[in-house]
């Protein structure tokens, strides 16, 4: 038998497994959300951010909703916001994607005051395992739809950031009257 | 609950008005975008009403409200079309089963004057309804029924989920543009929320949770 010179490839497992917010961004984002007074986390689980919302649903500071579909967690997440109560979706690009007529209502037609965070699959970084051609559609349309759709974004991607973005996009839904997107990428999740 | 085929439909109005009679000031209600939106701006014309929510959306939206507001009843007006377009939130309503939330569905069967929907066929929305998690729910077709199961749900607890089978329109029905539409209408339903005590403002809200942290901390 002819052994290799490479090193045994890792598993897919395994990269997924370190595809997850960390430890310290976990505790980040829930500091923060609770000194913003943002009690209610709407989600659709899925891996990047998946730890987030374990330690959210954990945690009776929050009330933790979990939703069958992401126009559903965005129009509900408009009811609540516009009701006064300050809340985020956490979802993954893709879900923004399948929530953009939601998305659209939200922000064009009623300018809802929230917060959404999403898990950028397709950004530089990426190795979730995801079929490459996915993450080429995500890098492609997401941005694009965003902008399209009124709503403004950033890439975080380091950590020391993260307080910062939250505080400000919070602020700006509120003063600009419009859904705010932070999408999560490099050292924040991968 | 399904009761027999009734001769002659209930007209949509008739229903909306006797709804708008037993709600009190404080109850929130969100119109899907169809006669409902149109009717209910003139049945109940001022309070918290947030009309208009197009495809899919009412009921998700009320969802939302009904846990901004865990202390008042929040009804969604949907129509059949809307909800068949994301009967999914049935199932989010099912699971969150938020006690202050009740959906009344009219179902006119038909796409405007455009054709049946699927209720007019196979389709069975309480059935959906129910096998999502919602306990309380019934098919209603006359208004005796609709005073037995409707009127009382305003003041239990719930969710409950309430099809009315209703005649289709003939002729399209639509409000006053400047007063229910839009950023006319944000305004006033923003309005009539911030006058309820249980609203708290965004700012209001972050400025009392720092405080407390700050005391958590030391």
């Amino acid at each position: 038998m002819i052994e290799s010179p490479l090193p045994a490839p890792a598993k897919v497992d395994d990269e997924r497994k370190k595809a997850r917010m960390g430890p310290e961004a976990v505790r980040i984002v829930t500091d923060t959300f609770k000194s913003e007074g943002i009690d209610l986390i709407v989600t659709l689980p899925e891996e990047p951010t998946f730890s987030l919302t374990e330690a959210i649903r954990k945690d009776p500071y929050f009330t933790a909703v979990t939703v069958t579909d992401e126009s559903t967690g965005i129009a509900m997440c408009g009811g609540s916001s516009l009701g006064g109560r300050s809340t985020v979706f956490v979802t993954g690009i893709a879900g923004l994607l399948v929530g953009a007529w939601a998305l659209s209502q939200m922000s064009i037609v009623f300018g809802a005051p929230f917060l959404i965070m999403a898990s950028y699959r397709g950004d530089f970084g990426d190795r979730t395992g995801i079929p490459g051609s996915q993450l080429a559609l995500f890098k492609r349309v997401a941005e694009p739809l965003l902008s399209t759709l009124g709503v403004p974004y950033q890439i975080v991607a380091e950590e020391k950031k993260l307080q910062k973005a939250i505080v400000d996009s919070h602020f700006m839904c509120h003063s600009y009257a419009t859904p705010v997107a932070l999408l999560l990428a490099g050292e924040v999740l991968w | 609950m399904n009761s027999a085929e009734s001769p002659t439909k209930m007209r949509r109005y008739d229903c909306l008005e006797r709804l708008a009679g037993w709600v009190d000031e404080h109850m929130l209600a969100v119109t899907s975008l169809s006669s409902n939106t149109a009717i209910w701006s003139e049945v109940r014309p001022n309070g918290p009403n947030f009309m208009g929510m197009n495809m899919g959306l009412c009921v998700p939206f009320a969802l939302g409200l009904s846990m901004a507001f865990p202390g008042r009843t929040v009804i969604a007006l949907d129509s059949d079309g809307s909800l068949m377009n994301n009967t999914s939130a049935l199932l989010s309503v099912g699971d969150s089963r938020p006690s202050n939330l009740m959906i009344v569905v009219m179902d006119n069967q038909s796409y405007a004057r455009m054709g049946p929907t699927a209720s007019a066929r196979n389709a069975d929305l309480e059935g959906i309804a129910r096998s999502s998690g919602i306990e309380r729910t019934a098919t209603i077709r006359t208004h005796a029924e609709f005073e037995e199961y409707v009127r009382p749900a305003l003041r239990q607890p719930g969710p409950s989920f309430f099809r009315v089978v209703v005649e289709a329109e003939t002729e399209r029905l639509v409000g006053n543009r400047r007063r229910v539409y839009g950023q006319a209408m944000k305004a006033r339903f923003m309005e009539a929320v911030a006058a309820h005590p249980d609203y708290q403002k965004w700012n209001e809200r972050a400025a009392l949770a720092a405080a407390r942290q700050a005391i958590a901390d030391s």
